[in-house]
């Protein structure tokens, strides 16, 4: 039965492999969520092993022979707009990509970043940035190997940021954030002596009622019980393993309110996944098409809507009914102005929508500079503080809350923080679309209704998954390329 | 520079049982954590995991090793690691490479898609719901004895996957011995008068009986940093890695149950726990069979868990815990509703003597019906008839009949009398370790159960798969698997006593 010519048409043959790949991919998300969400501290070692394999073995099947002939059987389709055309379009790029990597490298990467995350945990529970040098030393070590599989790119950053955002340069990225920057040091530099009272987000907020909180607004976004989750880790993400289960996760601190926000921010995440035509399921098309069109969308449910007058309209009697201590006697447009606030700080994660842009890329910068060997791993905490001296104006009085407070560089991924940033750039060419085809949406979030934009971003965006590369998508729903000047314009209006 | 054979074998077998530890923690996911709606995806994804699994073990350089590493195998000591691993992957091997992967994954993705569907047709009691899932899982089960050599019974195959080289006779010998004693003893026991246990429902909180079940296996040697306890509805244990444990319990709001199922699940967690760490990473580390893992989950659960000098020691704390319900429930009365021998509905609630018999009766009824004697149609009423046959009880409906266990909807036939022949061993195991420990009771009634543990790992646990499961339990015991000592241990412990 081997080699006779009649088998199943191509077309088939190809959904077959990348039905593999992803259900590889599904156990992949899987001990990765577990790893981060329910694992025993001691299990890390031997699931470092666990993924290293499972990442080896998808990597094997997309850098095979066979996917490559049958790509090349397949290759010339006419019908350009097609999903199938779309299918082999991605799956030839991924199969391109994942050739020119070592199946060994591959398998590296992933096991260096098992090892490394736990470091990093451990450092910055410390705040000993030495107990986390040698394995970002590593990391740098494989990036370089790695870079060095795509010898013909213009720039080294260039292909990493090319895995998380296809079609984009680092020349381009430094153009849109140098506008950025331009704006951005002045309008923070104007914020720097507002005096904003934010005893307003002083707790305690009990832990339990902040979770009710965030319950609700979920329910009201469109969360169910029965394809969602959502649980506590210290450092937020979202996952989809597979169609039909969508997890969320937060981190419920009791002296803030930020877990509402983060919350809001991977549900963001999450229904961008959960909308994805379900005919795309376990084939490449499957998923978000980039990282920065997926961070658009976390960033519209957090701030386009999550910070607007119209949802707190809304949600702000019952959060006032959830900590009745805490939130008496302040009114619903103190508490708006104070989620509100810009003020320099520490934190990428927790910072306001102006000075955000800065953290990302005081991050791009440093990357590059690290890639490049012009700062030194050893020399980076110096560097690292002395630029948010210089961007933001604030001291970083550890490392903790310094260099080592994103997990990002621990597994590996350098290339993707500028994606953050973009997310924020597009989220308002979408949302100025949104708007401009459904009208006025604040009356409806201030009767707790989402369905409408919901469905808009479904309907435009979300159910497309991968078909088209993010520049075209960007194209096809807003007319024109990532384009910094709706952003800036919109933060000129709510915070000049 | 070219690896030695020995390393390239070690390898690619770390790389399958990384694939292996990979389908288990899908399996828990599963189980503890997944939304409803992951369902589909995840039967996908554990068919091909599986597939896989299966894919790179029955390999031609697999084979080609094996066939190198004969001379290396035989100049080695038996005892040893090399020779252990040489000779328990051959035979792994010679089982697999009989089953085509594509099999071994539509096995897998029908057993999850079934468990998917067991869940709603229990809590709905229909059968019907569940039929169609358990004739593919059956037709899947014939076509998988189909690529063995015929045994003396067919099913020899199925059992030997739970319990390797153990026959089908020998387990009927066992079960028929079993039989003899017990049927006599229940009566015995029920014409003596029944033992009160009726303070043993009501309210119990679930999140006190959780905080409970930790205490108590903390005690046996449950740690945070290793372990760890969640609710499901039908308890087991998994082991996704080295120095990852999990226990299953189901906290219900009504019973205390749950105590026993988590020292039961904590049973079977300190066998993986206690496997000789050097044995990471190889088919050689895990338990040897699921009659000895069970044998372990018994001797927490019962010979320890509802042992009198147990309850010495903690039922002034379940007491204190729940003082409404018990506060006026001297310890004795406690101790003999926790040990109250009585026919009942339920496996997993049974009492150690009915238990057996609950066993006999899925063993019997799996026979059947993988050599097409019973129709799938007919087996709820076959089961309710022997229900009332062996144990004079009417099942009022399927949810609490044939529908109770999830192991047919995952497509385990030739697992159940595992669970009876644990129970033997047990007792087999745990006469030999109060031989060479002395008297436990006096360090139970302290809460200290350190010696008993580290002397079942010293013996057992930490050998892991590298002897047979005979030969483990002669190595433990000096004996081959007997009957005797557990039945003198049911009569000596439950049979009333003369007046």
């Amino acid at each position: 039965m081997s080699s006779v010519a009649t088998g199943p048409p191509p077309l088939e043959r190809l959904g077959a492999i990348l039905a593999e790949i992803a259900d590889i991919r599904h156990a992949e998300a899987v001990a990765d969520w577990d790893s981060r969400v329910s694992m025993p501290h001691a299990g890390a070692q031997a699931r470092a092993e666990v993924s290293a394999t499972l990442t080896q073995l998808a990597h094997e099947r997309l850098s095979s022979d066979e996917l490559g002939e049958l790509l090349s059987e397949l290759a010339p389709e006419n019908d350009e707009d097609s999903v199938d055309s779309a299918l082999v379009r991605v799956t030839h790029r991924l199969w391109e990509r994942a050739r020119r990597v070592p199946t060994e490298l591959a398998g590296e990467l992933a096991h260096t970043s098992g090892v490394a995350v736990a470091a990093w945990d451990e450092a910055k529970a410390s705040s000993d940035f030495a107990l986390f040098a040698p394995h970002l030393e590593r990391q740098l070590e494989l990036k370089q190997r790695y870079i060095e599989c795509f010898p013909e790119t213009e720039r080294p950053y260039d292909v990493l940021l090319e895995d998380y955002e296809e079609g984009m340069t680092t020349a381009e990225v430094a153009d849109v954030f140098d506008r950025l920057k331009r704006e951005l040091v002045p309008l923070v530099e104007r914020h720097r002596d507002e005096t904003v009272d934010d005893a307003v987000l002083r707790g305690p907020f009990p832990v339990a009622a902040q979770q009710e909180a965030g319950q609700r607004v979920l329910k009201a976004f469109g969360f169910d019980d029965v394809s969602w989750r959502i649980d506590e880790t210290p450092h937020p993400f979202a996952s989809k393993p597979g169609i039909g289960d969508i997890r969320l996760t937060t981190y419920t601190n009791e002296d803030d309110l930020t877990s509402l926000f983060s919350t809001m921010h991977e549900f963001g995440h999450g229904v961008y996944e959960h909308e994805v035509d379900t005919a795309f399921a376990r084939t490449p098309l499957g998923g978000g098409t980039s990282s920065a069109i997926h961070e658009s969308q976390s960033r519209t449910w957090e701030n386009l809507v999550g910070r607007s007058p119209g949802f707190w309209r809304w949600f702000y009697p019952q959060l006032q009914g959830l900590f009745p201590d805490a939130l008496a006697g302040i009114g619903e447009s103190a508490f708006v102005s104070a989620v509100n606030a810009v003020r320099p700080g520490l934190i990428r994660g927790d910072a306001d929508e102006v000075t955000y842009g800065l953290h990302i890329i005081l991050r791009f910068e440093l990357e590059q500079e690290l890639l490049a060997g012009t700062v030194a791993v050893r020399d980076l905490p110096q560097v690292w503080n002395t630029r948010m001296q210089e961007y933001l104006g604030v001291d970083v009085p550890d490392d903790a809350r310094g260099v080592l407070q994103d997990m990002h560089w621990s597994i590996g991924l350098f290339g993707y923080f500028p994606t953050y940033q973009l997310g924020n750039v597009a989220s308002v060419q979408i949302w100025q679309r949104a708007r401009a085809d459904l009208g006025e949406l604040e009356e409806q979030f201030a009767r707790g209704e989402f369905s409408q934009l919901r469905e808009w971003l479904r309907e435009h965006i979300y159910r497309h998954g991968s078909r088209y590369p993010p520049r075209e998508l960007l194209q096809r729903v807003t007319g024109s390329d990532l384009d910094p000047e709706p952003y800036l314009q919109y933060l000129r209006t709510k915070f000049a | 520079m070219t690896v030695p054979a020995f390393e390239r074998l070690k390898n690619r077998l770390a790389e399958v049982d990384d694939l292996t530890k990979a389908a288990s923690l899908l399996f828990w996911d599963q189980r503890v954590m997944m939304p409803p709606a992951g369902s589909e995806a995840r039967a996908e994804s554990m068919a091909t995991v599986s597939r896989l699994a299966q894919e790179r073990f029955v390999a031609p350089d697999i084979e080609q090793l094996l066939e190198d590493l004969r001379s290396l195998e035989e100049s080695s000591d038996y005892d040893s690691f090399e020779a252990s691993l040489i000779r328990a992957t051959r035979r792994d091997f010679e089982k697999a490479s009989r089953v085509p992967p594509e099999l071994v994954g539509e096995m897998r993705r029908a057993s999850t898609l079934a468990l998917s569907a067991w869940g709603p047709a229990k809590e709905e009691s229909n059968f019907e719901a569940l039929r169609p899932h358990l004739e593919t899982n059956l037709g899947l089960r014939h076509r998988y004895v189909e690529c063995f050599d015929p045994g003396d019974e067919t099913y020899d195959v199925l059992l030997d996957d739970y319990e390797p080289h153990m026959k089908t006779a020998e387990v009927r010998e066992i079960f028929d011995e079993l039989k003899e004693e017990l049927v006599p003893l229940v009566k015995e026991i029920g014409d003596a008068g029944e033992i009160d246990d009726s303070f043993m429902t009501g309210e119990f909180d679930p999140a006190r009986q959780r905080d409970l079940g930790l205490e108590i296996v903390r005690r046996f040697g449950y740690t945070d940093d290793e372990w760890r306890l969640d609710q499901t509805s039908h308890p087991f244990m998994s082991s996704p890695g080295a120095g990852d444990i999990r226990l299953t319990s189901n906290f219900r709001p009504n019973d205390l149950t749950s105590l026993f199922a988590t020292m039961h699940e904590f049973g079977h967690g300190v066998y993986e726990w206690g496997v000789d760490p050097a044995l990471a990473r190889t088919p050689l580390g895990s338990g040897v069979s699921l009659g000895l893992h069970e044998s372990q989950s018994r001797t927490w659960e019962n010979l320890v868990g509802r042992s009198r000098s147990f309850w010495r020691f903690f039922y002034p704390r379940l007491q204190e815990t729940f003082a409404e319900q018990l506060g006026s429930i001297e310890e004795e009365a406690f101790y003999r509703a926790v040990n109250k021998v009585q026919p009942s509905l339920i496996r997993i609630d049974a009492d150690e003597v009915t238990y057996n018999m609950h066993i006999i009766l899925r063993f019997e009824l799996e026979q059947e019906l993988i050599e097409d004697r019973l129709a799938l149609r007919d087996l709820p009423a076959a089961w309710n008839a022997r229900m009332d046959d062996y144990l004079g009880v009417a099942v009022p409906d399927d949810a609490r009949g044939v529908l109770q266990d999830m192991h047919w909807a995952g497509g385990s036939f030739g697992y159940f009398p595992t669970c009876a022949l644990g129970n033997v061993i047990s007792v087999q195991i745990w006469e030999r370790a109060r031989e060479e420990l002395g008297d436990l009771d006096e360090r139970f009634e302290r809460g200290e159960f350190g010696e008993l543990r580290d002397w079942l790992t010293e013996h057992l646990y930490r050998m892991g798969r590298k002897f047979t499961p005979q030969e483990t339990i002669e190595r433990v015991t000096g004996s081959r698997i007997d009957a005797k000592p557990y039945v003198r241990y049911l009569r000596e412990k439950l049979a009333p006593q003369p007046a």
